[in-house]
């Protein structure tokens, strides 16, 4: 072929993939949120003598282009194609894939963290339990890690010593061990959260640990219609199957009463399902609708007068429902979003056993807990 | 602004080449050094003016040295003076806080430190002006007389930041008189394309790395190994990347930049090996340094003082910190060891020269990344299990594994052994033909893939700032 004719050629293509790349970024609708990362995309950054001489402008615009690049997702996704399937990388921005699981590497145990979690945990018993009847316990749920990492030849953390040391931080709570209990195909396949249909073992042993009868062998599984595409399908970029959300009911899970805390402390009623967030950009928020401060779940044909409070993250929204018929009634606290100090208007702690349940990627990250 | 960015390539770059292309001949250099002011005003605007500056001093002492070069004391003086300013404002901004640092650590008293921020690319154009004020005072070119096309030289936005040094002499008539054609323009957008890789698939999956190794608590052996292979590949990819880049987008406007880098860690000796790295940088002390010295046409103690001036010079150059001086004399010994025992004996042995060139640059390069004679030793014990570090973790294996095709595809590429495959393939027309299309084709889906680094927001650092 006529040299000069490839010459040209290459010009005019890369000129025009250039071009039009450009035009298409000036021109086309700006998004505003990321459905496969939950999260907001970055807005065209202010032009301002300030944000130019800082150089603010310049950091912000970069950002606010790779947020709005036209195919986002389509670059997003050959970039995490070509570094695992050319390049032959392990993982691809920290996610890994075994069999269709998807997980995240595991940073290091952070000790400030698990210190400051055992310090609040501490303040917590110290303030509103320790001269209660009631019983103490903790349970520690591993990450996803615990059953994949390790044994398909990734870098894990030592989830052994690592709940072995938090135990030892807080030895005022019995142990309650779920470890054996869980494998690979309990947690979601594309999101880091347990599935409520495959933890059913787990609300026995809470409910056998604390004394308390619980019967689990007449409930129905109900499928949620939405695809469930789970945090980590949007992080690794490699387009994978979505999972199915399941949940469980029966007459004891269909009768009771819920209650949400709003952030004035006004009560509103609610569903322990809500099946308005199981269509919405985080299925798994159905389980007691998502982040909320205090819930009461009353069980109001409970044969048992026990109460239980739980102090939790968000793998306990698909396990209190399970627990729901054990109990008159169940309050679960989560301390992100309320201050330790406030409980004591919110929670009765009287005649409670309480339940501090926590996943381990919390209690390494725990500076949210207040 | 970086190359490697999206800012860079669908915004800057659409607009600059098509504003130059569009107008006219006389005015081309303009619609660059106003693209290059905004370039470098991009991010840090304050220290356009600190170049300005610098440019002015090179225009006006670069007539004013012309002037009055029959006046051999003045025009020298002149040279002089011009040597000093440039060198003052690289001092300042460089090394001075290098200097006050060690000066109250010696005499155990609190200076305080300037508050001054490096400015970015200042060693490389600061170097560009030495050259053309110093080439005039010899006589090499003459002094250019309009500003626009001098301040063009010196700003030109491809080789501001990172290289490679271009020489006033090198692009004298281009500045002037140059040509655009489709050949020009295709192998600028292919060497740019290619640099573009270098420095986003291989250069920041290798930076990668070695932020992967300076964050784990679990240091191993073979970690050691890894990050320090890493480091290096990561230096030469980001490096010789930058400077591919340069040279495809000065063709683009019709300049020929000089090589920088050609297969340094294919070399049989350091000699060699300097003569294939940062060759620019390595040619600049060679003339203005070195041979205005005495070179080695002097007495050997002299000719042993000139060589260990350059290579702290050079190692000094890198950075204002220790290990950048003990990087150059480390160099400056092995040359020498070279020059007089080691050249002829290498020359008859290949594969035993490779393996020293590979143990004593993996050992430079270990200078180069630590901080302290102290580090640079702790951390060749480390390498070499003198230290208590266990041989491997789950964690270093991991890596090792992951990283493993593209730590290989680095080996390859930079020991040259794609490009000796080249003549072996394209043997007839038809193959050549084939090689040209598929060309096309292998770099669009290279900056496709690059395109989507960026998107992604991957791992993306900029080494230059300490240059």
């Amino acid at each position: 072929m006529n040299k000069n004719l490839i010459n040209i050629i290459t010009t005019v293509i890369f000129s025009l993939t250039i071009c039009s790349l450009s035009l298409i970024f000036i021109i086309s609708p700006k998004k505003v949120f990321s459905d496969s990362e939950r999260r907001e995309l970055a807005k065209k950054p202010l032009l301002n003598s300030e944000n130019i001489s800082s150089g603010d402008f310049a950091e912000k615009f970069e950002t606010y282009m790779a947020d709005q690049f036209p195919k986002r997702e389509s670059f997003r996704s050959i970039k995490a194609h070509f570094i695992t399937e050319i390049l032959g990388k392990k993982d691809n921005n920290e996610i890994f894939s075994v069999k269709g699981h998807l997980s995240k590497l595991d940073p290091e145990e952070n000790h400030a963290m698990t210190e400051h979690a055992a310090e609040k945990f501490t303040y917590i018993y110290n303030n509103f339990i320790k001269d209660k009847v009631g019983n103490v316990y903790l349970t520690i749920i591993p990450d996803k890690n615990y059953v994949l990492a390790e044994k398909n030849g990734y870098p894990s953390m030592d989830y052994d010593t690592f709940i072995e040391n938090f135990k030892n931080k807080v030895p005022f709570m019995e142990y309650i061990e779920i470890r054996d209990l869980l494998d690979a195909d309990d947690y979601y396949k594309t999101d880091s959260h347990w599935r409520q249909e495959k933890i059913t073992d787990i609300a026995l042993r809470i409910a056998e640990k604390t004394g308390t009868e619980l019967s689990l062998s007449d409930y129905e599984i109900n499928t949620v219609s939405k695809p469930f595409y789970g945090v980590y399908a949007g992080q690794s970029g490699l387009n994978p199957k979505p999972d199915t959300i399941f949940y469980l009911t029966n007459d004891t899970i269909d009768n009771c009463k819920i209650t949400y805390y709003d952030d004035f402390g006004n009560t509103y009623e609610g569903k322990l399902y809500d099946s308005e967030k199981a269509l919405g950009k985080d299925p798994y928020e159905m389980f007691l609708s998502g982040s909320k401060a205090i819930v009461e779940i009353e069980n109001p044909n409970s044969e048992s007068d026990k109460e239980l409070v739980i102090f939790r993250d968000s793998f306990a929204s698909s396990l209190a429902p399970l627990l729901a018929g054990g109990y008159k009634k169940i309050i679960l606290a989560d301390i992100r979003y309320i201050k330790s100090y406030a409980l004591e208007h919110f929670v009765d702690f009287t005649n409670s056993d309480v339940l501090f349940a926590y996943s381990t990627s919390l209690l390494n990250n725990s500076m949210s807990l207040n | 602004m970086l190359f490697s960015s999206l800012t860079f390539l669908y915004m800057f770059l659409p607009c600059v080449t098509l504003l130059y292309f569009i107008s006219p001949k006389q005015t081309k250099n303009f619609v660059l050094l106003v693209s290059s002011l905004v370039f470098y005003a991009w991010g840090e605007p304050r220290f356009v003016a600190v170049m300005l500056v610098s440019i002015i001093m090179g225009y006006v002492f670069g007539i004013l040295i012309e002037k009055f070069n029959e006046r051999p004391l003045l025009s020298k003086s002149l040279t002089v003076l011009s040597v000093i300013s440039s060198l003052s404002t690289l001092f300042y901004f460089k090394y001075a806080n290098f200097f006050i640092e060690n000066f109250s650590k010696i005499f155990g008293i609190s200076v305080p430190l300037l508050n001054v921020v490096l400015p970015i690319g200042i060693s490389f154009y600061t170097f560009q002006i030495l050259s053309y004020t110093v080439d005039v005072y010899r006589g090499n070119t003459k002094a250019q007389k309009n500003f626009i096309n001098l301040a063009t030289y010196i700003s030109f936005f491809p080789q501001l930041i990172a290289g490679p040094i271009v020489r006033y002499t090198h692009i004298e008539k281009e500045l002037s008189q140059r040509t655009h054609s489709f050949e020009k323009i295709a192998y600028g957008i292919k060497r740019f394309i290619y640099g573009l890789s270098k420095k986003i698939i291989l250069a920041n999956s290798f930076g990668e790395l070695c932020a992967l190794f300076n964050q784990s608590s679990e240091k191993t052996v073979l970690f050691f190994w890894i990050y320090i292979i890493s480091f290096m590949l990561q230096i030469y990819f980001d490096f010789s990347g930058y400077s591919d880049m340069a040279i495809g987008l000065g063709k683009i406007f019709g300049f020929n930049f000089p090589e920088n880098f050609r297969y340094p860690f294919a070399s049989k000796t350091i000699t060699d090996f300097w003569r294939r790295w940062h060759i620019t940088l390595g040619s600049w002390f060679r003339d203005y340094v070195y041979i205005p010295l005495g070179g080695s046409r002097c007495s050997k103690p002299k000719m042993l003082l000139n060589i260990f001036t350059v290579w702290m010079l050079t190692g000094f150059w890198h950075g204002a910190e220790w290990n950048f001086v003990l990087w150059g004399i480390y160099f400056a010994i092995l040359l020498i060891i070279e020059k007089f025992f080691l050249l002829k004996f290498l020359g008859k042995r290949k594969i035993l020269s490779h393996i020293y060139v590979f143990f004593f640059i993996t050992v430079s390069f270990v200078i180069f990344a630590t901080d302290s004679p102290n580090a640079a030793l702790t951390h060749l014990a480390s390498m070499f299990s003198l230290s208590k570090l266990p041989l491997v973790s789950p964690e270093s294996i991991y890596y090792l594994k992951s990283f493993a095709p593209t730590l290989i595809l680095g080996l390859i590429i930079s020991a040259a052994l794609l490009k000796k495959m080249q003549p072996a393939i394209a043997t007839s027309k038809l193959a050549k033909n084939t090689l040209e299309v598929s060309e096309i084709i292998f770099i669009l889906t290279l900056f496709t893939v690059c395109t989507a680094y960026l998107v992604d927001g991957s791992f993306n650092p900029f080494l230059y700032f300490k240059f």
